[in-house]
């Protein structure tokens, strides 16, 4: 029997967070690892952001430069747009929200977590001076075996050592979905965040390993002088891309899913009715699924692969447009005939649905092959995809923050906090990263620490420079919230939203045995978004 | 009749319009309805404290939120496969030339129809300024199709011929190809836009266009090589 611990969780001693296989505590440790890292990535982007201000070198030469745009790159995609809510959420809601104990692996559970911890120390390895990685998160070949590229070996054991910690999480939570729910929780009850969690998991099995063979062969072929990606000696660079981008494109839907989950747990909330289209919701979420992976060489549009793998690849990219377009439809749908309450998370959802209206619209000329031609590489890509990944996935998991905060720390989080760090952070991101699209479709190369004096140019890096500014204090705000809400934020109530899901119904913050016995009890018409009866508050 | 000033730059123009025009339509089909809904449907205390809970969506409803976006997606991705044609498919009476990327520059061949070298230009690395000298630069006739057989001799580059707005990569062990036509005789850029180290963003060069007798003299002309200045950094990275 595991012993009770005192409640809140920062009262717990630091063995019993070494030692833990609480998912709770597993979700939270994993959730502020990777906000820290959120932080310290996203201050590289505003070194990025002001050394493109104006042309010349300002503050960093082009070799710091590129160390900064790899660790922005690789840290925020595999930090911040999977860990937080993989790892964080996933770990912490999973059992709640279908009525289990535990995890079905809760020492495997664990590794996972001490796997990603040991991929966290390398990477504040290469903040020192000589190791840094300088060849972007892509790390294609040849460039990655040369001698310019930086460490690519400390690129590549962060790779394997998230990668064994992804694949034994997805094995964890796909087991406890299948084996451990409540009686009475079935598939067409589960919440929409584990529907989506549980897909990006089956992703996330079929595709790392294909990352991993990737990243090994180019271990390989730097350090022990195989021609996996040598053209020199018969090998072809373009088999990395091929094989990097399997997995690196479906990735994009590990990142992005769980946060349509995030918002279709809140939206109904604060909306006070059901979930518009439930089921087309789960549909759409295994098309997207399916889809995933048929899409790849929309990466490599001019790497020079044949004409007519870019031209089916350019229709089952663009047919991807559809189960996405579905989710905005129906969260438009659930707005119509309700009763909405502003609270700070409901503006982070509505607002990372806009910003993804904006990035899937502006993903379509990336899907239509004779657009790409010309913006291919430029910033346009760059700005398109801090849309839908960087703000979609960050107003997704900063209103998850505010809204599960209660549940994690027993406090509320500053409300004020919430809304004034909200409309920074959406206007300050608007400004970015639109202007960062123009300039793109202006012919503005990506990954450029100088370019010419162009006067348009300059004109419309300066103002993305004044957006990154006001983004950035949005972030500081919420962050100061964080760290307000934990100290003195005012006692959560066990359900101060109001909602009808299962980890609700628990004390705030979650106790160490969640339902007390091995399930709760779950009448026969459970349903998380079953929003009938006015709130009381 | 307007005159055309760049291939395909024309039908690459012509396609971004179309798609803004869809997006923008979109756009607004979807943000009305979402901010209406959100100022009209608002949560009043003692007066509207629950939304429309019957209501769990609309099969007809959501089987027109399929077919519609299915329809307008397969229309616009078979527009851009005619363009994709025409953007890959040099015309028949296109003049060939081979650009070689390195780190960080470019060499341009002039190729005659049997495929032999007639001039070579080389582009160097400047890492300082976006100045480059005159017998620098890449020089094509104006109204001319140009054919471009791309590779490279270390990493993975790619040509961007911003005028034309086309793009396509250089990698090492395969060649790779793009065409363009420029009408009015000036002055271009041309940027590497794949990334490939520490020149990266000064990997860049001028593509002068000029009238085509000008070109024919300029052809019969000598190599920026025979200066014996320039040479290709041919130290092997690995």
């Amino acid at each position: 029997m595991r012993e009770a611990i005192p409640v809140p969780y920062l009262k717990a001693g630091l063995k019993e967070w070494i030692f833990t296989t609480d998912h709770k505590k597993i979700g939270i440790m994993y959730l502020t690892t990777s906000y820290i890292f959120f932080l310290v990535a996203g201050f590289f982007g505003l070194l990025i952001r002001f050394e493109q201000t104006s042309p010349g070198y300002q503050i960093v030469q082009p070799d710091f430069y590129n160390y900064l745009l790899t660790g922005h790159g690789a840290v925020l995609l595999l930090w911040w747009a999977i860990a937080s809510h993989i790892g964080g959420f996933g770990n912490f809601l999973l059992p709640l929200m279908i009525g289990a104990k535990d995890v079905a692996f809760p020492r495997l559970n664990a590794l996972s977590w001490w796997a990603f911890f040991g991929a966290s120390v390398l990477v504040l390895l290469t903040l020192i001076p000589g190791n840094h990685i300088k060849m972007m998160w892509t790390g294609y070949p040849p460039y990655a075996t040369t001698g310019d590229a930086g460490v690519t070996a400390l690129y590549v054991f962060i790779i394997h050592l998230v990668g064994i910690s992804s694949i034994a999480t997805a094995v964890n939570f796909i087991t406890t979905y299948i084996k451990m729910r409540a009686p009475g929780i079935h598939f067409w009850n589960t919440n929409m965040f584990v529907h989506t969690l549980i897909a990006a998991n089956v992703i996330q099995l079929v595709g790392v390993p294909s990352l991993a063979g990737a990243v090994t062969m180019l271990l390989l072929d730097k350090y022990l002088g195989t021609n996996f990606y040598n053209p020199a000696k018969g090998g072809d660079p373009l088999l990395y891309q091929n094989v990097f981008w399997f997995y690196s494109h479906p990735v994009v839907y590990v990142q992005i899913l769980p946060v349509f989950g995030f918002f279709s747990e809140i939206v109904p909330t604060f909306a006070r009715r059901p979930l518009f289209g439930y089921k087309t919701m789960i549909f759409a979420v295994w098309g997207i699924v399916l889809l995933s992976f048929m899409v790849w060489i929309h990466h490599m549009f001019v790497s020079g692969v044949p004409d007519w793998i870019r031209v089916i690849m350019s229709y089952t990219t663009i047919l991807i447009a559809v189960p996405t377009g579905i989710k905005i439809f129906n969260w438009i749908g659930t707005l119509h005939g309700a009763a909405i309450i502003l609270r700070s998370p409901m503006l982070y959802a509505l607002g990372g649905i806009f910003m993804f209206l904006i990035g899937g619209l502006t993903g379509i000329p990336n899907a239509m092959v004779a657009i790409d031609l010309g913006i291919s590489d430029s910033l346009f890509i760059v700005g398109h995809f801090h849309y839908v990944l960087g703000m979609a996935v960050t107003l997704g998991v900063l209103g998850a923050i505010i809204y599960w905060f209660p549940k994690m720390t027993g406090k509320m989080y500053p409300e004020g906090y919430g809304k004034l760090s909200f409309w920074l952070v959406f206007i300050g991101a608007n400004l970015f990263y639109f202007f960062q699209m123009v300039v793109g479709m202006l012919g503005n190369p990506r990954r450029y620490p100088d370019y010419p004096p162009i006067p348009e140019w300059h004109t419309l890096h300066q103002i993305q420079t004044v957006g990154a500014v006001i983004l950035g204090i949005g972030i500081l705000i919420f962050t100061i919230g964080v760290i307000k809400g934990l100290l003195s934020g005012e006692k959560a109530p066990d359900n101060p939203w109001q909602s009808q899901s299962l980890e609700w119904r628990i004390a705030s913050p979650a106790p160490v045995d969640n339902f007390g016995d091995e399930h709760p009890k779950v009448e026969p018409d459970y349903h998380p978004y079953k929003y009938g009866a006015p709130p009381v508050f | 009749m307007e005159q055309v000033f760049a291939l395909p730059a024309k039908w690459w123009f012509e396609a971004v319009s179309v798609w803004l025009t869809v997006a923008v339509v979109i756009y607004f089909i979807v943000s009305i309805p979402g901010i209406y809904f959100i100022m009209k449907y608002r949560f009043k205390p003692g007066e509207r404290e629950i939304g429309d809970h019957e209501k769990h969506g609309h099969w007809g409803l959501e089987a027109l939120f399929v077919i519609v976006p299915t329809i307008i997606v397969l229309v616009l991705a078979t527009y851009s496969f005619v363009i994709f044609k025409k953007q890959r498919t040099a015309p028949p009476d296109a003049m060939t030339i081979k650009v070689t990327g390195f780190m960080w520059g470019w060499q341009t061949e002039y190729l005659d129809e049997k495929g032999n070298t007639i001039k070579t230009v080389v582009t160097s690395f400047n890492p300082t300024s976006y100045e480059i000298p005159e017998d620098q630069k890449i020089v094509v006739p104006a109204g001319k199709p140009v054919k471009a057989l791309l590779t490279s001799l270390d990493v993975i580059h790619s040509f961007y011929v911003m005028p034309a707005r086309i793009t396509e990569d250089m990698v090492p062990g395969r060649i790779t190809h793009l065409w363009f036509q420029i009408n009015k005789p000036g002055e271009y850029w041309i940027f590497c836009r794949e990334f490939c180290g520490t020149g990266h963003s000064h990997m860049f060069t001028k593509l002068k266009v000029v009238p085509p007798e000008q070109f024919t003299a300029w052809l019969k002309g000598e190599t920026n090589l025979a200066k014996g200045e320039l040479k290709i950094n041919e130290e092997v990275v690995r």
